[in-house]
């Protein structure tokens, strides 16, 4: 709006560094096998963040975190016990998890509306203290069987128990773009297919064809349901609710009440949509990676000058030299018989393996793969 | 302006007032009014007992009316505030005469039935003579239109007033500022002519920076301001997130500005009151004026009817920015803003006055995301609509009546040498709606309150007593959810209902003396709350056109929002002061003097506003509970300001404004600087007549407003439950700003020179006036807010600007 308003931007100018917190982030939750909390610097200018491919099992340094490593992280337990955290960094040998500190504590054995303290020490001599209670209620550690979901017709009616000690319940939904979450004190919820995201600015469906979506629905501590509700105001700094002394951050619980996979479908009445078989000749069959494809019209376009959004899954040749998963998430465009697919390297469309362009020649897809080479086809199944 | 003759006619005494410089009766007269009654004691006007009052015979009459002029560069006819209005002929002691108000509404009362000569002038116009007859216990309605006439300036001199001259003479006017239409007309405007941005240049009022139009009045806060539209509250009066208020210029007769010790009929707010008067057109037929900028269209059609009786007028505008963009690109920010306005005045039989107004705005910010044009991205073929739209309504009825003078009937006490009785009904309502997602997340805000409220004034000799009521009743709602999900994030409803009864007595004590002294007894259901709030205000006439002033008063608020006072704001959520949230409160001190100038005035007023008790938003508050949607605090707010007015000879008139003021809060210990803690402001607003253009400007010079500076930022970790682990490579880092010691740093000066001109041609009784402002003519880099970079090891600070150079180029035509 300022920009519309003419506001510009002027007088950028070098400031001093300033004194950099610690800052913590850690959750005692019911399903996991081990406890983490995350211990890193807050960004005060002297450090340049850097943002490498993000790795699920170094989650500080590879999300453009300043980790703090040495630090003597312990945990008090409502019986009195105390426990002390061992840093990944050290342990992994390779030079990885520097400021992940990991408690090997089963979430199963957690003390329910027990309340556990953290604290952390540095090297540096600093101390960050912080409690919390885990909540009541059954923890479900593995997901109910998979159920095809269809987008334009299905709504996921979720209900659970209500838990003791449980400030708010957190209902979490993967979406290949970012999760949607929200907090309710409800114990139903209700998400029908058609769906948006209002986690993200495009405001997408939130379920998307041809992708396995996960849902969990988990009672949560005050401490977390205030830190993820809040957020600081950019021009003055404040509104974060944070919960920890001397510090940044939050330490909190989560007790997993359902897990559900979904596999998402919708009818594929357009042209392009339907299950689709690799052909083509012999070596073009052998040297390329992919099996099947199953495509769906994610969205159709509102505007004549841009094509349609696709969406769908593939499936894969997984050898040895090629691992991962078998079937893996594509999105796309499809307009005036040219088609874009993006195929995922998982189900994340924040990492693309491999993009093929081509056109739509009657019921098949002829394309060819941008960074390997090489041409496909591949026909639609009637 | 000398003291009038003073002359007693045997009997009950009747003041037509507006004359002598301490509010002295001009004239007295032996009246009887039975015949304004006839009609009148039939009629429930105000439900403050009428019945207790009776009338005696005598063969008068009243004269009412209007004085309007066309605007220099305007075509829409302009209230004049402060002409006089002179009655010959009718076989009186003195020669009666008043003075406009500021809607230029004027009234003479008693005046012997039978001819009478009415005459006109104001400076800067043509004197106007009108022959009437004045009927027995009846109102005889003049409505004059004046013509500039440069060449008779020097003769009109004499009579002229000031807008506020005679507040200055009847009312100690502690903290008022009072602006015509015609004394707004040619300051340079951002876009669109507006009111408020004027206010906003006035002393004592402090802007917080080019993109708000909110109100920061002596070291209060912006939601701290009570604004009426001819007495009706506008609960948000802004569009586009403060950038322009809801008024249109076209619309507007003149302003009122009471910045502390207000008045006993006033209440509600810690900081001020800005009542805003409808402009209203006495020409007979349909007139039309039409305003077209860059930015909106704005139009108005108006005239009289009934003979004279009534007024009428019909006014719209509506942005066009979005269309505009529409031809051009496929790129467009899907927003407007519209405003319609009525308003109505009819004298019915009985010599009733009927006024009525009808406000409608709302901005709309819409927007399919699928429709947009592509970017970065292939398509955007996967967006989803959102609506958002926020906006007021308005509709008022005021009946009033004017039953000259009357005893009670138990005791026959004179009431005074005249009586008016007001009723007023009304419904204002701010709503706000956001839709994200067809469904998937909204959130909507209303207030809508009923009021019902009542005056009974007597005016005498020594006394102008009034004795009010208010009664009003609230429905708030304030709820976040989902209804695809069925979740509610929360939901808060509130239906209080207040009552308040003022009294107020502004007493001649002696030539020397005026003293104006009320009392506020309010109570909120809801909180169980009662409180009385003494005013009182005193004036000392040091000559004819020097005085000195004091006030005091205190002052509640009761209903809060939960915007914040950061630097900029979309629109007030406003709920009530309940079982949770406490009823604000505060204690105006004011000292002054004030000099009346043949060609202006100067203003110096000291003040002194202590809050036992401010509440503070809380940006952490838990939706899902109450109580902690405020913080209290405790504040200290004092300064002084200065205000010189001129109006030359030549036509030139302005004022020059200064500011000096020092605020405080205070909470659990700690104190800071709130954010509109200006230590210096000076506006200096002129505008110049030059031959058939008019020449406007305004150069602004303040100090910089504290702001906390960023000292840091971190980045929030997400944990994943589906995989029990820390981060899921989510593409959106969610980077937090960490604030240091709040507004512990101020912004540079800012300075800014603005500049308007506007020429008017004339053919066959139509104007046309295009006009040019510029805004912010040498491009001063005035920082609006800073932005910080620690994700490097060369942490940076951007400044991002207040208004660059802005043009704004439109054209005024009136038919």
């Amino acid at each position: 709006m300022l920009a519309a308003l003419g506001a510009c931007e002027f007088d950028k100018v070098g400031i001093q560094p300033t004194e950099s917190q610690l800052a913590t982030h850690g959750v005692l939750s019911a399903t996991a096998p081990t406890q983490v909390v995350l211990v890193e610097r807050t960004r005060n200018g002297t450090v340049q963040s850097i943002a490498p491919p993000f790795d699920l099992e170094v989650p500080l340094v590879t999300d453009e975190g300043i980790a703090e490593t040495g630090a003597i992280v312990s945990l008090t337990t409502p019986s009195g016990a105390t426990l002390f955290a061992r840093e990944d960094y050290p342990a992994n040998g390779d030079g990885s998890g520097r400021g992940v500190y990991r408690f090997f504590l089963p979430g199963s054995t957690l003390d329910r509306n027990g309340t556990y303290k953290l604290s952390i020490l540095t090297s540096k001599g600093e101390r960050v203290n912080a409690e919390t209670a885990v909540p009541g209620g059954t923890a479900v550690f593995a997901p109910d069987p998979p159920r095809t979901f269809d987008r334009a017709a299905d709504a996921a009616s979720i209900e659970w128990p209500a838990a003791q000690g449980a400030r708010s319940y957190y209902v979490r939904i993967e979406t290949p773009f970012g999760p949607r979450a929200f907090f309710t004190d409800s114990t139903r919820v209700r998400l029908p297919g058609e769906l948006r995201n209002v986690d993200l600015k495009t405001l997408r469906h939130v379920f998307v064809p041809g992708f396995p979506q996960t849902v969990t629905v988990s009672a949560v501590d005050s401490n977390f349901y205030d830190w993820y509700r809040t957020h600081n105001d950019p021009l003055s700094g404040e509104g974060l609710a944070n919960r920890v002394t001397l510090g940044f951050g939050f330490f909190g619980s989560l007790v997993r009440l359902r897990f559900l996979e979904l596999d998402v479908v919708a009818p594929q009445t357009e042209p392009i949509a339907g299950k689709y078989r690799v052909v083509g000749p012999p070596d073009e069959l052998i040297a390329g990676p992919h099996l099947g494809l199953e495509l769906y019209v994610e969205s159709p376009s509102a505007r004549s000058d841009q094509p349609d959004a696709l969406s769908g899954r593939v499936h894969r040749k997984v050898t040895f030299s090629s691992p991962g998963c078998e079937f893996c998430g594509v999105l796309g465009t499809a307009q005036n018989g040219r088609v874009t697919l993006n195929f995922l390297r998982d189900w994340s469309a924040s990492d693309t393996a491999e993009v093929l362009t081509g056109e739509i020649r009657g019921d098949t897809i002829v394309g060819q793969y941008r960074t390997a080479g090489g041409f496909a086809h591949f026909v639609r199944e009637r | 302006m000398g003291r009038a003759p003073r002359a007693a006619v045997a009997g009950a005494l009747t003041v037509l007032r507006g004359g002598g410089y301490h509010g002295a009766p001009i004239l007295t007269a032996t009246v009887t009014l039975r015949a304004s009654l006839k009609h009148g004691a039939r009629i429930a006007l105000l439900g403050l007992a009428p019945a207790l009052l009776q009338a005696q015979d005598a063969p008068v009459g009243f004269v009412s009316g209007q004085v309007t002029a066309r605007a220099d560069t305007a075509a829409a006819l302009v209230a004049v505030a402060g002409a006089t209005v002179a009655l010959s002929g009718t076989a009186l002691s003195g020669p009666p005469a008043v003075t406009t108000r500021a809607d230029g509404r004027f009234l003479v009362e008693a005046v012997r039935a039978g001819p009478v000569t009415v005459t006109v002038s104001a400076v800067g116009y043509r004197t106007v003579q009108r022959s009437i007859r004045v009927r027995p216990g009846d109102t005889t309605r003049v409505s004059v239109v004046l013509r500039s006439e440069a060449q008779v300036l020097d003769a009109m001199r004499a009579d002229a007033r000031a807008v506020d001259a005679e507040s200055f003479q009847a009312r100690p006017s502690v903290g008022t500022i009072s602006l015509g239409a015609a004394a707004m007309a040619g300051v340079p405007n951002v876009g669109e002519p507006d009111v408020v941005r004027v206010v906003q240049l006035l002393p004592g009022v402090i802007a917080r920076n080019d993109f708000n139009t909110g109100l920061n009045v002596r070291g209060g806060e912006s939601d701290q301001n009570l604004v009426l539209l001819d007495g009706y509250p506008v609960h948000n009066p802004f569009h586009l997130g403060g950038l322009f208020s809801t008024f249109m210029d076209a619309t507007v007769g003149g302003i009122e500005l009471v910045t502390a010790a207000f008045p006993s009929r006033y209440g509600g707010r810690l900081s001020s009151v800005l009542e805003v008067q409808s402009a209203d057109d006495p020409r007979p037929g349909v007139h039309t004026t039409a305003d077209v900028s860059a930015l909106a269209t704005s139009a108005r059609l108006s005239g009289a009817f009934g003979g004279g009786r009534g007024t009428w007028s019909v006014a719209g505008r509506r942005t066009y920015a979005d269309a505009l963009q529409s031809i051009f690109t496929d790129n467009v920010f899907p927003y407007h803003f519209r405003d319609l306005h009525a308003r109505a005045t009819y004298e019915l039989p009985g010599g009733i006055h009927l006024a009525a107004t009808a406000y409608e705005g709302k901005d709309v910010l819409d927007a399919n995301l699928a429709e947009f044009a592509s970017d970065s991205t292939p398509t955007k073929a996967a967006g989803g609509k959102w609506a958002y739209d926020w906006g007021n309504l308005v509709l008022g009825v005021t009946l009033s009546k004017n039953l000259g003078a009357v005893r009670t009937p138990l005791f026959a006490w004179a009431l005074g040498d005249s009586t008016t009785l007001e009723q007023r009904v009304s419904a204002s309502g701010f709503s706000t709606r956001l839709d994200l997602g067809e469904g998937a997340l909204t959130q909507r805000s209303e207030l809508h309150d009923v009021r019902f409220a009542g005056s009974i004034r007597t005016r005498g000799a020594a006394h102008d007593r009034s004795l009010g009521y208010e009664l009003a009743t609230y429905r708030i709602e304030y709820a976040s959810g989902s209804a695809q999900t069925g979740t509610t994030g929360f939901d808060l409803e509130q239906r209080p209902t207040s009552g308040v009864l003022w009294a107020d007595d502004v007493w001649r004590l002696s030539p020397r003396w005026l003293v104006e002294g009320g009392m506020r007894a309010e109570a909120l259901s809801g909180r169980d709350w009662a409180a009385l709030s003494p005013r009182l205000s005193v004036k000392y006439f040091l000559s004819p056109d020097v005085a000195l002033t004091v006030g005091a008063g205190r002052v509640t608020q009761w209903m809060q929002s939960l915007a914040g006072d950061g630097a900029y704001r979309y629109y007030d959520i406003w709920i009530a002061s309940d079982s949770f949230i406490p009823v604000a409160s505060a204690w105006h001190y004011v000292a002054g003097a004030e000099r009346r100038l043949d060609a202006g005035s100067v203003r110096l007023e000291g003040f002194v506003k202590k809050y036992d008790r401010v509440l503070e938003a809380n940006w952490s508050e838990d939706p899902g509970r109450r109580g902690d949607e405020f913080f209290q605090a405790t504040g200290l707010s004092y300064g002084l300001d200065l205000l010189a007015r001129w109006q030359s000879r030549s036509g030139a008139s302005g004022w020059l404004a200064y500011t000096y003021g020092l605020s405080t809060r205070t909470r659990d210990g700690v104190r800071w600087a709130p954010g509109q803690d200006r230590r210096h402001d000076v506006d200096v607003v002129g505008t110049w007549p030059v031959g058939r253009y008019k020449l406007g400007a305004h150069f602004g010079f303040a100090s910089g407003t504290p702001y906390t500076p960023i000292t840091g930022q971190i980045v929030r970790r997400v944990y994943d439950p589906s995989l029990d682990h820390w981060g899921t490579g989510d593409p959106r880092l969610l980077l937090e700003p960490l604030g240091g010691a709040r507004n512990s740093a101020r912004f540079p000066v800012s300075h800014r020179l603005d500049l308007d001109v506007s020429r008017t041609w004339t053919y066959r009784g139509a104007t046309v006036a295009p006009y040019l402002s510029i805004v912010n003519v040498y491009y001063a880099r005035n920082v609006f807010v800073y932005l910080y970079d620690y994700s490097t090891d060369r942490p940076t600070r951007r400044a991002i600007s207040q208004f660059p150079v802005l043009p704004s180029l439109g054209v005024r035509v009136g038919l």
